[in-house]
C-alpha cells in the first residue's frame, strides 16, 4: 500500500501542478 | 501537395507495414498473437496506449475546436489521472493476474458465461461500427483536400493497417505505435513551432490576443449538467468515463495485458496519467495559435476546399459578394487584433476593455459572413457544411514550409492507423476468444485458432473500410449506434466494479448490467439536456446498486469471491 499511496502522491502532484499551470495561463491572459 | 510531401508520406506508409510485416516472424500462438507472451516493456505499451486513443480525430477535430473553441475541451481528461490511479490498484491486478485474453473473460470466472458473452458482444458492436468512423473521419477529410474519391482515402489508411494488424498481431501494433506517437508528437511540436516564428507578433503578444477573443479559459467551475466540458463534469462525469474506456475496454485492456508483469501494466497506464493533460493542452494549443495566425494574415471564406470549389461554380456571384463582404470584415479584425497585441495587457484598463470587446465584435462579424457562407455552402452540396474539421487542414496545406506538411499528414495517418490497428486486434481478439474458442470450438490447435484469429482481422478490417466508405450516407445509423455504445459503456464498468465487491452473485450482475443500461437510456431519452458525461456515472451507479441489492436478496451461493489475483 505504501508504494500505491507515494504513486497516488506522485500522480496527484503532477496533475496540480498541470492544474495550475493551466490555471496561470487563464489568469494572465483571460479577461 | 509536393512531391517531397507526398515522398514523405509514403516512406512512413512503406516503413510501417514493412516493419509490421516484420514482426510476424517474433509471433508464436495465439498467446503471441494477441499479447506478445505478455512480455513487453511497459515504455512500450504506455505509448501504445496513448496512441490508441488519440485518433485522426484529436489531430484534426480537436485542433480545430481549439480555434473555434479555445482551451475549454481540456477539462474533458481532468479525471484521466485519476482513473488510472484507480484502476492501477482495482482492475489491472485482477485482469493482468487473472491471465485472461480479454476482459469479458474475467467476468464469466467472477459472474457466468452470458454476463461475459453480453458485454465482449457489446463492445463488438460499437468498436466495430466506430473503428469505421475512425477511419471515415480523415478519409472524407483528405478526400475533400485532395480531390479524391473517399473510397481511395479509405483505402489508403485502412488496407496498411490491415496488413500490418492482420500479419504481424499485437507485436506490430505496439511496436507501430510507439513509433506513431513519436512522429504525432514530432509533427504537433513542429507545427507549434513553425506558428511561433511566422507569427506577426510576440508569443506574449499572441496570447494577449488569443485570451482577449476568449480562447484561454480553461476552467469552467459552473455547476451546469447540461455543459458538456466543465471543472466538475470532467472530474466526475470524466473519471467515470476513463474508468470504462481504460478499465473495461479491450481495445485499452489487450495494451497493457502485453506488460511483463502487474507493475508494468500499472506503470505503462500511468504514463498517460502524467502525460495526457498536456499533450491535449499541446494539441489544442495548435488550434488557439491558427486562430490568432489567422487573424493576422487572411483565412479562405470556406475552409473546405471541395465545397468551396462548388459554391463558387455553382453560385459564383453570392459568393464573390460573400468573399468580398468577408475580407472588408478581415480587414477590421485585423486591426482590432493588432491594437490588443500592441496594448499587451496595458495597465490603463479601459482603453485595453475596449480593444478587447472591439476584437471581439469584429470576430462575430466575420463569424455571420462565414455563417452564411456555410448555409450556402449547406445549400449547394446538399451536405451539412461544418468548417470546424478543416481548419488545420488547409492551414497545414497552405501555410507549413515543403516537408512539414508531409510530416503532419503522415502524422494524421498514424493517429488514424494507431487507433484502427488496437482496435482491429482487440475486435478479432474477442471474436475469437469470447465466442468462436468459448461456444463453436473449445478444443482446437493453437495453429488454427492463430489461423482463424488472422482471419477475424482481416474481415472486421474490411468491415471497418466498408463502413467508412459509407459513413456519409450511413450518418444516422452511425449516430444511433454511438447512442447505443453510450447506453452501456458506464454499465459494463459497474459490472466490472462489481465483480471487485465479495457479496455479489452472478444474478446480480447480469440484471445489474440490464438495469444500468435501461436508466442511462431513461436520462438520455427522459433528460436530453444532461450531457453524456454524466451518462456514465449513472450506468456504473445503478449496476452497483442494483447488483448488490438483487446479490443481497439472493440465496448464499458457492460462487467464489475474487480473491488476490
Amino acid at each position: 500500500m505504501d508504494s500505491f499511496r507515494r504513486t497516488l502522491f506522485r500522480v496527484m502532484a503532477v496533475q496540480v501542478l498541470t492544474l495550475l499551470a493551466l490555471w496561470l495561463l487563464q489568469a494572465r491572459y483571460a479577461r | 501537395m509536393h512531391p517531397l510531401n507526398w515522398a514523405i508520406v509514403v516512406a512512413y506508409l512503406v516503413y510501417v507495414v514493412v516493419d509490421g510485416v516484420r514482426r510476424a516472424k517474433g509471433t508464436r500462438g495465439i498467446e503471441g498473437y494477441f499479447l506478445a507472451g505478455r512480455n513487453l516493456p511497459w515504455w512500450a505499451v504506455g505509448l501504445s496506449v496513448m496512441a490508441t486513443q488519440l485518433s485522426a480525430v484529436t489531430m484534426i477535430g480537436t485542433t480545430g475546436q481549439g480555434a473555434t473553441d479555445g482551451m475549454r475541451f481540456i477539462q474533458f481528461y481532468f479525471g484521466l489521472p485519476i482513473a488510472m490511479v484507480i484502476l492501477g490498484v482495482t482492475l489491472v491486478p485482477f485482469l493482468h493476474g487473472a491471465r485472461v485474453f480479454t476482459a469479458y473473460e474475467f467476468l464469466e470466472r467472477r459472474f457466468d458465461a452470458k454476463t461475459r458473452s453480453l458485454t465482449s458482444f457489446l463492445f463488438l458492436i460499437s468498436r466495430g461500427m466506430s473503428c469505421g468512423t475512425i477511419i471515415a473521419a480523415p478519409a472524407v477529410i483528405f478526400s475533400a483536400i485532395f480531390g479524391w474519391d473517399v473510397v481511395w482515402s479509405v483505402a489508403l489508411i485502412g488496407f496498411p493497417t490491415v496488413i500490418y494488424t492482420m500479419v504481424g498481431g499485437v507485436q506490430a501494433v505496439t511496436w507501430a505505435d510507439v513509433k506513431q506517437m513519436v512522429l504525432i508528437v514530432v509533427a504537433l511540436v513542429a507545427v507549434v513551432v513553425v506558428l511561433l516564428l511566422r507569427l506577426p507578433v510576440s508569443p506574449d503578444e499572441a496570447l494577449q490576443v488569443a485570451g482577449a477573443a476568449g480562447r484561454l479559459r480553461p476552467f469552467d467551475f459552473s455547476f451546469d449538467l447540461s455543459q458538456t466540458y466543465t471543472f466538475w463534469s470532467g472530474i466526475i462525469g470524466g473519471t467515470f468515463l476513463m474508468l470504462s474506456y481504460f478499465g473495461t475496454d479491450q481495445s485499452q485492456v489487450q495494451r497493457y495485458l502485453t506488460a511483463r508483469s502487474v507493475n508494468e501494466a500499472r506503470s505503462s497506464l500511468l504514463m498517460s496519467a502524467y502525460w495526457k493533460i498536456p499533450l491535449q493542452a499541446l494539441v489544442l494549443l495548435v488550434g488557439v495559435l491558427v486562430f490568432v495566425f489567422y487573424l493576422f494574415r487572411a483565412p479562405p471564406l470556406l475552409f473546405n476546399p471541395a465545397h468551396q470549389r462548388q459554391v463558387e461554380a455553382a453560385e459564383p456571384a453570392a459568393f464573390a459578394a460573400l468573399n468580398q463582404r468577408f475580407t472588408a470584415a478581415l480587414g477590421e479584425q485585423q486591426a482590432a487584433a493588432h491594437t490588443v497585441a500592441s496594448l499587451g495587457g496595458s495597465d490603463n484598463e479601459p482603453t485595453s476593455r475596449a480593444a478587447d470587446q472591439a476584437l471581439r465584435e469584429r470576430e462575430a462579424q466575420v463569424t455571420t459572413v462565414r455563417n452564411e457562407a456555410l448555409q450556402l455552402a449547406a445549400r449547394v452540396t446538399g451536405q451539412p457544411a461544418r468548417d470546424v474539421n478543416y481548419i488545420i487542414p488547409r492551414f497545414v496545406l497552405d501555410e507549413l514550409p515543403l516537408g512539414l506538411a508531409g510530416l503532419f499528414i503522415a502524422g494524421v495517418m498514424a493517429a488514424a492507423m494507431s487507433s484502427i490497428a488496437a482496435e482491429l486486434n482487440s475486435l478479432s481478439t474477442a471474436t475469437v476468444i469470447d465466442f468462436y474458442r468459448r461456444w463453436f470450438r473449445p478444443q482446437g490447435t493453437d495453429a488454427h485458432y492463430l489461423a482463424v484469429s488472422k482471419l477475424a482481422t482481416g474481415v472486421w478490417g474490411i468491415f471497418a473500410c466498408v463502413i467508412a466508405t459509407y459513413a456519409v450516407s450511413l450518418g444516422s445509423l452511425i449516430e444511433v449506434v454511438n447512442r447505443f455504445g453510450s447506453f452501456f459503456y458506464g454499465s459494463i464498468l459497474g459490472v466490472f466494479l462489481l465483480a471487485m465487491i465479495p457479496r455479489a452473485r452472478p444474478s446480480g450482475a447480469f440484471l445489474g448490467l440490464v438495469a444500468g443500461m435501461a436508466a442511462v437510456a431513461a436520462v438520455t431519452f427522459g433528460l436530453p439536456s444532461v450531457s453524456f458525461l454524466w451518462h456514465n456515472v449513472v450506468g456504473a451507479l445503478t449496476v452497483v446498486l442494483v447488483g448488490v441489492a438483487i446479490s443481497l436478496a439472493s440465496p448464499p451461493g458457492t460462487h467464489p469471491a475474487p480473491g488476490n489475483p
